[in-house]
């Protein structure tokens, strides 16, 4: 409540209900400044006789004369176990063939008991859960108390939602840890989210699942897991062009995440290709 | 389609083989890629003693510059030269077999072969293939009735005039050439204003760029000046980026000698031991 | 998409003092997925000879096969080796045969002359142009990369030994820019006597 009245505004239903009605921010009379100041920056403006939709397709469109490619191949993958839930990502960026990064951070750290994992559109995936980072830090100075993992997913899931068949690009996870224990759940730009205990997503997770498949056990040890995580992404890159660079890998446990590792592929390769030697 | 029992037997003409499949493709959504182009600035003058092209040497494939010092000038015979705008391949090859094909009637004939008959010549194939054969041409050159220059189109119509230039840079040249061309000028002077009108193209024009080259033909005489002017001088790089041998890891080496083989033998001849 | 980045390809050829060399990567790839990591696209023409194809992979082994046959008939009713030259423009008449309905292919051609052993590069766009240069030709699916690494990369007169280090970075730091292209290299450094063949060790990503 503090922070509505210092914004000049009464209570939180207000604040809640003015959300919904600024969307044509010409039309709030009188806080029009507060509301700009708030919430500028999660409504976007739309130019007048502009049809949103059909402009979005110029830009997305393959065969369109707009040379603008949006980022898409990703491999990203979660699964819950024994001591937690490991969330493992590769770590390339690509515009059409072209490679535009090998180092990208595809793991968001929401706060110490949330991460999010990006697929599809990077600037979608990046600002929507950087907006679910907002939302979960007041949700806990409302209410004293973090906010579960079911909870923070299905705000995000409703607030893409709202732009359903705009042009939102993201397939990503939710993974945290709170009253229930670890969570893990599956949020994308269609609306949908489900709940499961292991998931894989982007144009490498086929190759990722393969790998998931034969080697996951709810009993793996934590060195265990961590192999198994590395070991997806690593054949994912290797099999998928639009997936690559390093494999970036966290652990989630009760006491918060943990970023375990950072390890190129490259040597990756060549220590599975020396050890499939050995064993010969 | 060749069978897979006999031969493939060399036959003239264009094949059509892969038409349908490449419109197979293409109808998937499969871009079919672009061929070389030479965006260019080709121009040609009649002066007092013959004729005087001129040519960039800029060859590119959609935005990038594929060649940046490229041959447009290309021969017909001794005394006629043909510079090439459009498809690089095309003009290439169009004047290639129009050179061939003048050899030949050359050699039936025993005289030395006239503009006419080569731009006749081109006229003719260009306009079967209906501009599909995408080659704008400036045709030049001077036999026993003197010195003529032809613009050919890709369409097979052609014009016979004093100065002509084509090319996406035709408008830069023409500029100068509308400013500056007279009847009956001296060779320094037709070279000059040649030059003037191809720099025009290479600083005006994205398509056109690099060097200019000039082909001067006279009654008796054909300079091909290649690299004429040098337009756009490289810079000199100053450092190194020399790698240090051993930089790439390697797998696997294997060597392969040649043993070269014998070309030639001679026996040098040695007076036998009589003693 | 172009249908040269089905398969994806990255080939680049250089000379050097009293030497040529070739490269090339390894993968076979449709679209994003990554097929296998030995296929071979430089094909070896005559001891000096090789030829580079990238482009559609069915059109790669396809204008490899024709070529062999035509050079062997020419080799068989000349009696001697090709010159690369003579080599060239029988690609470039292979494929200008086909203007109206081409081959995929994008060639690169490397070698010394069989007598004088004069260095000899060219490249080609898919209908047949050819275009000769004393530096260094690039075709496959990241060009752009590859024209950048050369253009700063190369210097006249190198030694065998430093050429191939630098067609090597020049290749592989280019095509760890393309998605659809790497996964192992193999670099070709061809002298008066001999051929070197090496594989490069690359990501494989």
């Amino acid at each position: 409540m503090a922070l509505g009245s210092i914004c000049g505004l009464q209570t939180m239903t207000k604040l809640n209900s003015s959300l919904r009605e600024n969307c044509n921010l010409l039309n709030s009379q009188d806080s029009a400044f507060v509301n700009e100041a708030i919430y500028g920056s999660e409504n976007f403006v739309t130019p007048r006789d502009i049809d949103i939709l059909s402009n979005q397709k110029n830009l997305t469109d393959k065969d369109s004369n707009v040379k603008i490619h949006f980022d898409h191949g990703t491999t990203t993958l979660a699964f819950k176990f024994k001591h937690g839930v490991i969330v493992a990502v590769d770590s390339r960026a690509t515009a059409g063939p072209y490679i535009a990064s090998q180092t990208v951070k595809k793991v968001i750290e929401i706060n110490p008991y949330l991460l999010g994992t990006m697929a599809g559109g990077a600037a979608d995936c990046s600002f929507w859960e950087r907006h679910l980072a907002k939302e979960c830090r007041l949700h806990e100075l409302r209410n004293k108390e973090r906010i579960s993992v079911a909870a923070a997913s299905k705000l995000l899931a409703n607030t893409v939602y709202n732009y359903k068949g705009m042009g939102l690009s993201m397939g990503t996870m939710i993974v945290g840890w709170d009253k229930k224990g670890p969570g893990l759940y599956y949020v994308d730009s269609d609306g949908e989210r489900m709940k499961n205990n292991m998931f894989s997503v982007g144009s490498g997770s086929t190759y990722a699942y393969g790998v998931l498949d034969s080697g996951y056990k709810w009993n793996l040890s934590v060195e265990e897991a961590y192999d198994l995580g590395k070991r997806a992404i690593y054949h994912a890159t290797h099999r998928d062009a639009y997936s690559g660079g390093v494999v970036n890998l966290y652990h989630m446990k009760e006491s918060g995440w943990i970023k375990v590792s950072q390890t190129d592929v490259k040597e990756l390769h060549y220590q599975y290709q020396e050890e499939k030697s050995r064993r010969r | 389609m060749a069978s897979t029992v006999a031969v493939e037997l060399p036959h003239g003409g264009f094949s059509f083989d892969n038409c349908k499949r490449n419109a197979l493709l293409e109808d998937k959504g499969f871009k079919a890629p672009k061929a070389y182009k030479t965006g260019t600035t080709i121009a040609g003058i009649i002066f007092k003693d013959g004729v005087v092209l001129g040519a960039d040497t800029r060859a590119t494939e959609d935005t990038v510059v594929a060649d940046k010092n490229c041959e447009k000038i290309h021969y017909i015979s001794s005394n006629i030269y043909c510079c090439g705008a459009g498809t690089a391949a095309d003009t290439e090859m169009t004047t290639q077999m129009i050179a061939s094909k003048l050899e030949l009637h050359r050699l039936e004939t025993s005289r030395k072969p006239r503009v006419c008959t080569a731009n006749r010549l081109l006229k003719q194939m260009l306009y079967r293939y209906h501009g599909y054969i995408s080659a704008a041409l400036v045709l030049g050159g001077v036999d026993s009735t003197g010195p003529h220059l032809y613009s050919v189109w890709p369409h097979g119509s052609t014009d016979k005039l004093p100065y002509v230039t084509m090319g996406s840079g035709s408008l830069a040249a023409m500029a100068v050439f509308e400013d500056r061309f007279k009847p009956e000028m001296e060779r320094e002077e037709a070279m000059k204003l040649v030059q003037d009108a191809i720099r025009a193209g290479i600083f005006n024009d994205l398509g056109s760029g690099s060097n200019v080259d000039l082909c001067i033909i006279t009654k008796d005489k054909t300079d091909y000046l290649r690299t004429y002017q040098e337009a756009n001088l490289k810079g000199v790089r100053q450092g190194t980026y020399r790698y240090k041998r051993g930089t790439s890891a390697v797998l696997k080496t294997e060597v392969k000698k040649i043993v070269l083989e014998v070309i030639d033998t001679q026996v040098k001849p040695q007076a036998m031991d009589t003693d | 998409m172009s249908i040269l980045d089905y398969n994806g390809a990255a080939i680049m050829a250089m000379k050097g003092k009293d030497c040529v060399a070739i490269a090339a990567d390894r993968r076979f790839g449709v679209q994003a997925q990554t097929v296998s990591m030995d296929f071979d696209k430089i094909f070896e023409m005559g001891p000096h000879l090789y030829i580079g194809l990238p482009g559609l992979a069915t059109d790669v082994q396809t204008v490899s096969q024709r070529l062999n046959f035509r050079l062997k008939m020419y080799e068989l009713r000349e009696n001697r080796k090709i010159k690369p030259k003579t080599f060239m423009s029988m690609v470039s008449n292979l494929l200008y045969e086909r203007r109206f309905g081409p081959y995929f292919v994008e060639p690169v051609i490397a070698g010394l002359d069989p007598k004088t052993f004069q260095p000899f590069i060219a490249s080609m766009d898919l209908i047949g142009c050819p275009m000769i240069t004393d530096d260094f030709v690039v075709s496959g699916t990241c060009s752009e990369q590859m024209y950048g690494m050369c253009e700063s990369l190369w210097e006249p007169n190198l030694e065998p030994e430093d050429l191939f280090e630098t067609i090597s970075q020049a290749l592989m730091n280019a095509f760890d820019r393309d998605a659809v292209s790497g996964w192992g290299a193999v670099v070709y450094i061809i002298e008066k006597d001999k051929v070197t063949k090496r594989l490069l060790k690359t990501r494989m990503d």
